[in-house]
């Protein structure tokens, strides 16, 4: 088999923006302010408060509790080794912790020092961050700590009165997870040979359509393709389709320029190579029916770091993308209808 | 088919926008389902089970969001079941919430489907979280092409769907764009998004959601409102990719519909159907989509665009709605256009009503123009007498 | 038995062999499924009425992963085919309710996730409540943890029973060739390792797998073509509990899984063998109660999902398991249990039985 299978680590990031509605923009707004709340729904105080009533499914309505700040562990787990997601760096619990003039118990963490501190039944406080800090998303109470005075929260359970415009209704959500694909045999064969200076197809057996890009299996007839139905096809052809994408500023976004991409009839072979780039010829001029050929990157600097499972026919950093090689254009009716 | 009649007998949606600031993701679902029970004269309680059903969660950043809006959606200690079948998501959701109850399995369901996508980038989730990212517009664009030579339609064809399908939009109390003042000169001078496509011809991105209930024989006599009866449901997929592919006329849109036909007993669409929503997200599969679906003969579906058949007063309406064209919340799309076809045959599109609309169909595709959903409703169980 | 239209039976199921870490594609791991059962049964493609499939596009990172794996399907001429975002367990469950439409008379659904591309530890806080749990990266594993001790401050349980849960799958495990982690353990030796999420322990974990199962179900006499003793489906039922564990009564019984078993009319006649989806091993305590099962039951006599846990398939291969126990293993009446969410929030229980 191969000598070491190429990994791929994707970080898949992005900063979401949430927006609260009524519910949700009350209590941020007050625990922004350092009160946590809790809303009054079907006979028990719901805290943090949900905008729907699980037993009901009614709208839990406007009767705010003020909630806390100290509260009892119910059920509680220990973190020994935070991963990167959890707020703080050193370990902590989580725990169920029913705050003081709430019913139902919220999770948070408890921030106890030790493992042998936590138990079933602790009393525990929330301590906030600065005020400035605070921007009424749950991670302003930096975490609970075991309470100092176990006695019952002042103020605990008596309604609050919510103001009538709320100052936060947005709440900011970065998504950062991260994954490790790995190439597949038929990624790994596709991007050998493109080290090589080769395009490389695989031909079904049964319904002798080649894919180029190959994907291991010919989706027409559901059977398996591998090293034994690879073929050689010719790293020239024709422009069977082709589309100019104007792109559109998003986070992540790397093109700032109009870019072409085209689907290129490879001679010889009854099969179509797609996501390709042409060089050298400003995006208005590319046509369909134009002969064209691969510019290979210089051996010594092709890549194929970037061609994973679903690069789908792409070169990576092996091939430049492809030029004109001057010969008279195809007929374009004989090639538009072959985008595949 | 040997199963049990099917009516819908509450639709509800959102008022559609580029952003809904004034909601959470459960307040946006909970406002289209809350209208779905008050338009069935109906309450939380008397439904049996949710079907809900969104396009890639990437879109918001929540995995697997039915779980926690199974609260909102009054679905605690019921079944739940969310469907995902891209593009065309919203559509299956619809037929997967009929066949539970034309099975017998259920009396009284709700199907929901959303999209809250301003919360992250559209285009974003699309290319997978990179960039160079071609966008939706970008796959279909050279299929676009290739329509446009095959059928040698004029250029100015998918300016037309885009201005007749804003008109109609603007007639739509719900629609996210609403383009009274909308032109032909407008669309041809907006910038070029993907060569044929201008930035006027392609949808927008909207949060969303729409929400129906369906109920069975007994339920669909009694109710309060006409119902919408489901009389065919069908969905096909294909592979996205393979060598000599017709992705411009796919097998499966075709297998799809005529699957529809048979079972209703529509032997010419044309002139038996009364109006149809067709997922339309670019100007051009207006055209492309009549013809793949067998109600233009091959190369002449630009040709009812450009007669006027299908807008509002023609004889084929096409998105009475506005379609996607107006709104786009993505994983809802393919419901609202099914929800629109049943709000049709029961008389209660208002202002975009087509009169007399007695048998509609509608349709959503998804992915590479690779999986097709469709309905046909009718105001009554055999509306071709 | 005379099957009426709307008897419905699971007649084939197929499992890929579960990898801690495959070099295959989820869409190479589908492909290897459905041939092996359709291979098993001597069923060619274009007999399959309807198919579908269930995975997630976050266990792969990539928005429409499902589309790729539609590859296998050699969907030419065009399917009737669907996907749901859910385990394999949920997409046998719309399997079985198309089949019910009538038209068509064998099915396939398929379950496929490729787990290693991803840490549990992380991913799963995306699955929360957004605006209270996944800004603090709750982890399912400190959930699960937190449900534990929950069963442990309840009386109910000790931490023995825990480990006996793990020592009993572990060695049924040794007769299953599809277990990725087997063998024989003594409950003193699990009881000595550390804890990763006090009162859980590495073993109390499920394991990280790749994995791929299809399962194919016929209606009516259909059924008898492709197995000689089909497992016929007499209940499938599946509920959901709200989403907060903080809200429900009571985290140290499940009461969706008892109310998907009501509605799928477990309690008619007695269980022979219950395949029980148990991500972590003392969840098994809770749902064997909540399912009413007693001592006559033989539970989890493949492992369970201690024995491997692809999250997207272990579902649907408890129900295949069960099923197996059917077609292959002489019994009359099963159980197979699939579960989903934080701390058991949403079940799924499907009752079969053989031809007696």
């Amino acid at each position: 088999m191969a000598d070491t299978v190429q990994e791929f680590v994707f970080n898949l990031t992005f900063p979401f923006t949430r927006t609260l509605g009524s519910t949700l923009s009350t209590f941020s707004s007050a625990l922004a302010q350092g009160q946590i709340i809790g809303v009054r729904t079907g006979g028990r105080v719901i805290a943090p408060p949900l905008e729907y009533d699980p037993d009901t499914a009614a709208d839990t309505g406007t009767d705010w509790v003020r909630v806390g700040p100290k509260g009892t562990v119910s059920t509680w787990t220990w973190v020994p080794e935070p991963t990167n997601l959890h707020p703080l760096d050193h370990a902590f619990g989580f725990a169920f912790i029913t705050l003081d003039g709430a019913d139902t118990p919220m999770i948070h963490l408890v921030d106890a020092g030790s493992e042998s501190a936590m138990s079933a039944g602790m009393r525990v406080e929330a301590k906030f961050k600065a005020p400035g800090d605070c921007v009424g998303r749950i991670d302003d109470i930096i975490a609970f700590v075991p309470a100092a005075d176990p006695s019952l929260s002042e103020g605990a359970g008596e309604p609050f009165e919510a103001p009538e415009e709320n100052d936060i209704t947005e709440m900011d959500a970065y998504c950062d997870l991260t994954y490790v694909d790995n190439a597949s045999p038929t990624t790994t064969m596709w991007a050998k040979a493109l080290m090589e200076g080769r395009l490389i197809g695989q031909k079904c057996p049964q319904c002798a359509r080649t894919i180029v890009g190959p994907r291991g299996m010919c989706s027409v007839c559901a059977i398996e393709l591998d090293e034994s139905h690879v073929i050689e096809v010719a790293d020239r052809g024709v422009v069977s389709n082709f589309t100019i994408v104007t792109p559109v500023q998003y986070h992540g976004q790397t093109e700032t320029e109009p870019f072409v991409r085209c689907s290129i009839m490879l001679e010889g072979a009854d099969a179509v190579i797609a996501q390709q780039e042409i060089l050298d010829i400003p995006a208005s001029e590319v046509r369909v029916g134009m002969h064209v050929e691969c510019v290979w990157a210089p051996e010594s600097e092709r890549s194929v770091e970037d061609i994973d499972n679903r690069s789908r026919g792409s070169g990576g950093d092996a091939i430049l993308g492809w030029r004109l090689t001057g010969e008279p254009d195809e007929p374009a009716e004989l090639y538009l209808d072959r985008m595949m | 088919m040997s199963h049990q009649p099917v009516a819908v007998v509450g639709i509800g949606q959102t008022h559609h926008k580029r952003k809904r600031a004034d909601v959470s993701i459960a307040g946006l679902v909970r406002e289209a389902a809350q209208r779905a029970l008050e338009d069935a004269n109906m309450d939380w309680g008397d439904i049996d089970a949710v079907v809900l059903g969104k396009a890639p969660d990437l879109f918001e950043g929540v995995m697997k969001p039915e779980m926690y809006l199974a609260d909102a959606l009054g679905a605690v200690n019921k079944p739940m079941f969310r469907v995902h079948t891209a593009g065309s998501v919203g559509g299956s959701t619809g037929i997967v919430g009929s066949h539970l109850v034309s099975s017998g399995r259920h009396k009284r369901v709700l199907s929901v489907a959303f999209e809250k996508q301003s919360e992250g980038n559209a285009q974003f989730a699309l290319g997978g979280g990179k960039g160079a990212s071609i966008g939706a517009g970008g796959a279909f664009a050279p299929f676009i092409r290739a329509y446009i030579r095959r059928s040698g339609a004029p250029e100015d064809i998918g300016w037309m769907v885009a201005v007749k399908d804003r008109l109609n939009g603007a007639k739509n109390p719900y629609a996210h764009l609403k383009l009274a003042d909308i032109t032909i000169d407008k669309v041809k001078e907006s910038p070029m998004m993907w060569d044929p496509l201008h930035f006027l011809e392609s949808c927008p991105s909207s949060d969303g959601a729409c929400a129906i209930v369906f109920t069975d024989e007994d339920g669909g006599k009694k109710a309060s409102k006409p119902p919408a009866w489901v009389l065919a449901t069908a969905m096909k997929s294909e592979p996205g990719w393979y060598s000599g592919r017709d992705a411009v006329n796919p097998q499966a849109a075709h297998a799809c519909s005529q699957e529809i036909y048979n079972t209703v007993g529509i032997t010419n669409p044309r002139e038996q159907i009364d109006c149809a929503e067709l997922y339309v997200p670019f100007s051009w599969y207006e055209p492309m989509w009549l013809e793949a679906h067998d109600i233009a003969a091959p190369g002449e579906g630009w040709k009812m665009t450009q007669s006027g058949a299908t807008a509002l007063g023609g004889d084929f309406p096409v998105n009475m709605s506005g379609g996607v064209l107006s709104s786009n919340p993505i994983g809802a799309s393919g419901l609202l256009r099914f929800a629109e076809a049943a709000l049709q045959v029961r008389g209660l599109a208002e202002d975009h009503q087509v009169g007399g609309a007695k048998l509609a169909i509608a349709q959503a595709y998804g992915a590479n123009a690779q999986f097709f959903a469709m309905w046909a409703v009718g105001s009554s169980l055999n509306p071709l007498g | 038995m005379a099957p009426t239209e709307n008897d419905i039976a699971i007649v084939g199921f197929a499992q890929t062999a579960p990898d801690r870490r495959t070099q295959l594609t989820e869409a190479d791991l589908v492909l290897h499924a459905t041939r092996a059962v359709m291979a098993d049964i001597g069923l060619d493609k274009s007999e399959i009425g309807f198919t579908v499939s269930g995975s997630c596009d976050y266990l792969s990172g990539q928005a429409f992963s499902f589309v790729q794996n539609t590859d296998a399907y050699g969907m030419v001429p065009a399917i009737n085919e669907s996907h749901v975002e859910m385990d394999g367990a949920w997409a046998l469950y719309e399997a079985f309710v198309r089949l019910l439409q009538g038209d068509i008379d064998v099915a396939m659904a398929v379950g496929v996730g490729k787990n290693s591309n991803s840490d549990p530890s992380t991913l799963y806080t995306i699955e929360f409540d957004p605006y209270y749990l996944t800004p603090l990266g709750t982890d399912t594993w400190s959930l699960a943890a937190m449900q534990a001790r929950a069963l442990l401050e309840s009386g109910k349980a000790t931490e023995r029973d825990f480990a006996e849960v793990v020592v009993r799958n572990r060695a049924n495990a040794k007769s299953n060739p599809y277990a990725q982690v087997s063998g024989d353990f003594s409950i003193d030796e699990l009881l000595a390792a550390d804890y990763v999420r006090n009162p859980l322990r590495l073993h109390d974990l499920p394991p990280t797998t790749d994995q791929a199962a299809a399962i194919i179900l016929a209606r009516g006499k259909r059924a008898y073509d492709l197995c000689d003793r089909p497992a016929w489906i007499t209940g499938i039922d599946h509920r959901i509990e709200a989403h907060l564990p903080t809200v429900r009564k009571d985290i140290t019984t499940s009461v969706s899984t008892r109310l998907a078993a009501e509605g799928a009319g477990a309690g008619k006649a007695p269980i022979e063998v219950a395949e029980v989806h148990a991500p972590f091993g003392f969840q098994e305590l809770i749902v064997a109660e909540s399912l009413g099962l007693d001592a006559s039951t033989e539970i989890n006599p493949s492992g369970g999902a201690l024995a491997s846990h692809a999250v997207m398939v272990a579902g649907i291969i408890r129900i295949g398991e069960a099923a197996n126990q059917i077609t292959k293993n002489g019994k009359n009446r099963t159980l197979a249990h699939a579960t989903s969410g934080p701390c058991l929030q949403q079940n799924l229980v499907c009752v079969m039985e053989g031809d007696q």
